[in-house]
């Protein structure tokens, strides 16, 4: 199981530049514990024995599996028995989020209209 | 005046209207009531530097005080007294920041060379510099020149104890004021604890009854007028070289992110817009120099205000040998882990995108 302090025991850079140094499972398991964290949900994330990520604590069955090789997409979220598809991580946090978080609404980008600098 | 000083003076608007290379800085001055704003403001228009400043200032409350304390030509001063600037009058705010520039354009008062935006010490600064960027009418022809935020040294560690605006003025300045030292005596530590701990990045001010040297207060931003050049390690400040030392008071915290590794240019949009989407709300600034992939030469440059994001800025070269990836976060309770691995687990979905150049 992942919890939010599991980062608390490893190197302090631990976070940079280590896309490389973890499978993609490992990753998502702790953006996922993180995640909770951030949105201010109580739960945690474990890895179930056929390798799917399961998030538990929260009032909802949640299950996030990788997709299989050559799909179109990456990943599959099931919310109570309730399955779809995610092309990314994002995806899947934004999946997840709208499960966990009923006031959620997403805010998006804007961009400022002046340049930063003078070009 | 004769007919030739006449089209001189008109030519001259034109091309000061017309001319990028002139966009106007905006300072913002905020802090906390009490907190001596008003009275730095007075002192820094007596000053040559300043004489050609225009002033807004908002009250909040109905009978407003503080412009009277403020000696300015009165075509270049104005008041804006329908409530607290963050929440209530944004909109009030671009009106008049654009009516300033139609009568600059129009020769109807001072051509002012910069403006500063004092507000009511109980706003929130970051909806004011979200206006700055965003509204298409003024934005082309202002800049953000920097946050000034005056912090009282005889109650400001009482306030910042109990108010979170005053807490969240702190975090987002580039400049940071001490004042009424002449009544609390030295700055205490446990004050200067704190506004390190809140800010870090931002140097730490003396103003003496409001006396203060004008070029270190203004043109904190990345562009720096005097200079006409950028300082992104300057502007970055210490947050970014301070590596691992995140730093927290209460719900807000400052830290950087470093990463060695290039990240390709498809990964920060997402990063940035994923960011924004989650945490749009308490992401109170970031700002960053980023070594992108498809551009090694030339860097990056990000900034942020919550949800409000300029488009990257690309320098010409590297500011030092240092190419590596910094970007500070001033936040309310985003965690840093959270947005290390967010970053690598979309640099790591996209690793086998095509990089274009």
């Amino acid at each position: 199981m992942s919890t939010p302090h599991d980062h608390e025991k490893r190197e302090p850079d631990f976070g940079r530049d280590h896309a490389a140094k973890e499978s993609p499972n490992d990753l998502a398991c702790e953006l996922l514990a993180q995640s909770l964290v951030a949105w201010r949900v109580a739960g945690s994330v474990a890895r179930a024995d056929d390798g799917a990520l399961v998030i538990a604590g929260t009032g909802k069955d949640i299950r996030i599996e990788r997709a299989p090789p050559h799909a179109m997409f990456r990943w599959t979220v099931t919310v109570d028995g309730r399955k779809r598809v995610a092309i990314s991580l994002v995806a899947v946090l934004r999946q997840v989020r709208e499960a966990l978080d009923p006031g959620y609404a997403a805010i998006r980008v804007r961009i400022a209209v002046a340049p930063l600098v003078k070009s | 005046m004769n007919e030739a000083g006449g089209k001189l003076r008109q030519g001259r608007r034109q091309i000061l209207k017309n001319n990028p290379m002139h966009s106007i800085p905006v300072s913002v001055l905020t802090g906390f009531l009490g907190s001596g704003k008003t009275t730095m403001l007075r002192h820094l228009l007596g000053q040559p530097e300043f004489a050609r400043t225009a002033v807004i200032i908002n009250e909040f409350g109905e009978v407003g005080i503080d412009h009277d304390l403020i000696e300015a030509s009165e075509d270049s001063f104005i008041e804006l007294q329908t409530g607290c600037l963050c929440c209530k009058i944004r909109t009030d705010l671009a009106q008049t920041l654009q009516d300033l520039l139609r009568r600059r354009d129009e020769g109807r008062c001072v051509p002012f060379e910069r403006v500063v935006i004092e507000t009511s010490g109980l706003a929130d600064p970051a909806p004011i510099l979200q206006t700055l960027m965003t509204d298409a009418n003024i934005a082309g022809r202002l800049m953000l020149g920097g946050v000034v935020t005056t912090v009282d040294a005889v109650n400001g560690a009482g306030t910042l104890e109990r108010e979170g605006i005053s807490q969240k003025q702190v975090a987002v300045a580039d400049r940071i004021v001490l004042t009424k030292l002449d009544l609390a005596g030295p700055a205490k530590p446990v004050l200067l604890r704190r506004l390190e701990a809140l800010n870090a990045g931002a140097p730490v001010l003396v103003a003496d009854h409001g006396r203060i040297d004008p070029a270190r207060v203004f043109n904190s931003g990345l562009y720096d007028p005097r200079t006409k050049s950028t300082d992104v390690n300057a502007w970055l400040a210490e947050e970014a070289h301070g590596h691992a030392h995140a730093r927290h008071d209460g719900d807000i915290q400052a830290y950087a992110i470093v990463r060695r590794e290039p990240i390709q240019a498809v990964a920060l949009t997402l990063f940035l817009e994923a960011l924004a989407e989650h945490c749009g709300n308490d992401i109170l600034r970031l700002k960053g120099i980023v070594n992108i992939r498809e551009s090694p030469d030339r860097p990056a440059v990000i900034h942020g205000v919550q949800h409000v994001f300029h488009a990257p800025a690309w320098l010409d070269r590297w500011p030092s040998d240092d190419r590596s990836s910094r970007i500070v976060f001033i936040t309310r309770r985003v965690p840093r882990r959270w947005a290390e691995l967010l970053l690598a687990a979309i640099g790591d979905e996209v690793a086998d995108v095509p990089v274009g150049r």
